[in-house]
């Protein structure tokens, strides 16, 4: 080795010959390209989580004015007495959390107005509360009440006295006031649980609305896409898999399967409402029908996938259980497929999440946000009683003019995201528990 | 090399035919693999097949149990016997036989199951077993046999794919045994392995001539040579030459026969 006399070939080890140093080259440059493609992909990534959040955090918060009130006897009966009764607590309890600002000075009347604009129509809260308590009156009772729309914007800071133009709505003055109640503590931030356990509201209304029915919903199609989806895709794979025989015919199918995976999830909405609604009279909106064309849509997804998980066996395994004197049927059953499990969940569990994010074919049968309006009574209810489902909500939400049901939009994209993620952990760990090595 | 005097002395004096094959074609879609193969594998011998790769002797060995019916594009024709019965014939099913002709495979194929689990998966799919203790003797016994008891009998409920490859073929040769079968079928089963563990399952193949016919498929003619009693030579499809393993290696008729083993083809 040490040998120059035939080293007129042989060049140093120390320095690359022309065509190495091309090779390292390209080398290095592919795993530079590979790299950036992976930084611009993590950093939209990181870009798009934290809009996200940023835009859909104020969603699952809101700010309560808490106030320990205090209305006598004498007041209510008053108040009963008055052709606008709920007026009249508004004034009363205006007027009450004014005292309690101002100490009683002289600008307590400016603050009563302005109270009654920050806090919108709470006189009905009151009243019926009272109504219902009478043992209250007379004793101090802590309240908890939204602020309206406009004190909401103005907190979140959607409104900054700056942009504040709208005045019939809130004034400077008006801004004064919250922030005098801010600072004596009456406004408190709390979680939403109108946001998370509510029902669509009124276009009017975005404080009110919540995706809590539209949760409900989605299980419900969830349900009826696993009920429906697995058993038959599986069936379906392991036929054609295991038993069918080679001919035009299951080639036929093999190719459609493969086609109905590629095809746009608003046709089936289409084939639904013709379908499931027109022909089979189906009740309109509900998860039954939802379900029914997602599971369609799903279908193809886990064929493919429980075949994919199929093959994957390795063919000696169906040969040693054959070998033994087992059936085809036992050889699937027993071998085969506790083996291909772990793809099959993976394969499920993908299908749901794409079942769980799709609009498009809800918003065909009749699935839009606002039919979300109250929960369903009982387990058969949940099935066929109108309801939304979680992307269809956020799209309606996407779609009103309010600012605030555009937030709400964004807090229901997070609550969908959570869903999707606890969903791609669950597939990870049966994938874990049920991965055996061979 | 091969001498006639260690092949007399294994020479067995019972002839009872086990299997008869005659006229066997086998056809892959439109490849003819196997042309009019007649062979008898007698009863409580080791019969082997040899030939060069490709000759048909793997897709033979695998028509004695009927597992080329999984091959789709496979096609089998002519007359095969099991004490005079046809395997192919209709009221066959071919699970009932493989259950009598059990087989070991090329590569050590066991299941992803504790070594347990492997042996006793034959007798309990075919109900062999009364009761755990039964199932737990079969278990032994076939380990016994499979002469690997003494190497897991403590590690029994241990995946049956932690052991090396050796081991692991002697399991799918206990897990053949366990379900009783009349006729062993091996393919090629100490291709995979080294000569140490191909010793162990050479004579384990001697002990279990015992109580079986088995039918082996070899590549190494050495092999042949000192497991077996018979030997069948197959060259392009054809059986070329069938008869006294001493016969064949020491006095062959044939002239492939001979180029064969003497290393000229192949």
């Amino acid at each position: 080795m040490t040998d120059a006399s035939h080293s007129t070939k042989t060049s140093s080890l120390n320095a690359f010959d022309a065509h190495t140093a091309k090779r390292n080259r390209s080398e290095k440059r592919f795993r530079a390209y590979g790299l950036t493609a992976i930084l611009i992909a993590l950093t939209l990534l990181v870009i798009l989580f934290v809009t996200i959040i940023r835009s859909g955090a104020p969603a699952f918060t809101r700010n309560v004015v808490q106030i320990d009130f205090i209305l006598t006897q004498a007041q209510f009966d008053a108040a009963e007495k008055k052709l606008l009764k709920t007026k009249e607590y508004n004034v009363l309890f205006s007027s009450f959390v004014a005292n309690a600002i101002t100490g009683g000075d002289a600008e307590m009347d400016d603050v009563a107005d302005s109270l009654a604009r920050i806090l919108g129509k709470v006189g009905g809260d009151i009243r019926s509360h009272y109504r219902e308590n009478p043992q209250d009156l007379d004793n101090s009772v802590m309240f908890e009440l939204s602020a309206s729309s406009r004190a909401e914007q103005y907190l979140a800071g959607d409104i900054t006295r700056e942009t504040l133009v709208d005045s019939r709505f809130l004034t400077a003055a008006d801004l004064d006031v919250i922030d005098r109640m801010k600072d004596a503590g009456f406004i408190k931030t709390a979680l939403d649980t109108t946001f998370l356990f509510g029902a669509d509201a009124g276009v009017d209304n975005p404080g009110g609305a919540g995706i809590g029915v539209a949760v409900v919903g989605s299980f419900f199609m969830m349900l009826v896409v696993l009920v429906l989806a697995l058993p038959v895709a599986v069936a379906a794979s392991i036929y054609l898999e295991e038993f069918a025989p080679q001919n035009w015919f299951t080639d036929l199918i093999e190719v459609n399967i493969s086609n109905l995976a590629a095809v746009p999830s608003i046709v089936f909405g289409i084939l639904g409402l013709a379908v499931f609604i027109q022909f089979a009279h189906l009740p309109q909106s509900s998860p039954i029908v939802g379900g029914l064309v997602l599971s369609l849509m799903t279908l193809p997804t886990i064929i493919i996938a429980t075949r994919a998980a199929l093959k994957a066996v390795p063919p000696s395994i169906r040969d040693a259980a054959l070998g033994l004197g087992a059936s085809k049927t036992q050889a699937v059953f027993h071998h085969v497929l506790p083996l291909a499990a772990p793809g099959i969940l993976t394969g499920t569990i993908i299908g749901l999440a794409q079942a769980l994010g799709e609009t498009a074919p809800l918003l065909l049968i009749g699935m839009v946000g606002f039919v979300a309006r109250e929960y369903p009574d009982g387990l058969v209810a949940g099935f066929t009683e109108a309801n939304s489902a979680m992307p269809a909500q956020i799209y309606t939400w996407a779609s009103r003019a309010d600012p605030g049901f555009y937030e709400k939009a964004w807090g229901g994209i997070i609550v969908l995201l959570l869903f999707l993620l606890s969903m791609n952990i669950i597939a990870i760990l049966l994938r874990k528990r049920f991965e055996r090595r061979w | 090399m091969f001498d006639n005097a260690t092949f007399d002395e294994r020479l067995d004096t019972m002839t009872d035919v086990k299997i008869s094959a005659s006229k066997v074609n086998v056809f892959y879609a439109d490849t003819h693999a196997i042309k009019d193969v007649d062979v008898e594998i007698k009863d409580k011998m080791v019969t082997s097949f040899i030939g060069p790769s490709g000759c048909g002797k793997s897709t033979f060995l695998r028509c004695l149990n009927r597992m080329n019916d999984t091959i789709d594009i496979c096609r089998v024709t002519g007359d095969i016997r099991m004490d005079g019965q046809d395997i192919n014939a209709k009221d066959v099913d071919p699970v009932q036989l493989r259950a009598r002709v059990g087989m070991v495979f090329q590569k050590p194929n066991p299941f992803p199951k504790s070594i347990y689990d492997n042996v006793a998966y034959g007798p309990r799919i075919h109900g062999m077993a009364r009761s755990k203790g039964d199932l737990d003797d079969i278990v032994e016994q076939s380990l016994r046999r499979g002469a690997l008891w003494d190497e897991v009998k403590d590690r029994l409920h241990s995946p049956g794919t932690g052991l090396s490859g050796g081991q692991q073929q002697r399991l799918c040769i206990a897990r053949a045994v366990a379900t009783e079968p009349e006729v062993l079928l091996m393919d090629e089963p100490c291709s995979a392995l080294d000569p140490i563990a191909t010793a162990q399952i050479e004579e384990l193949i001697e002990e279990l001539r015992q109580n079986f016919s088995v039918v082996i498929v070899t590549h190494s003619m050495q092999q042949a040579a000192r497991v077996s009693q018979r030997t069948a030579f197959f060259h392009l499809g054809h059986l070329v030459e069938y008869g006294e393993t001493g016969q064949i290696f020491t006095n062959p008729s044939d002239e492939r026969t001979e180029s064969y083993i003497t290393g000229r083809i192949g």
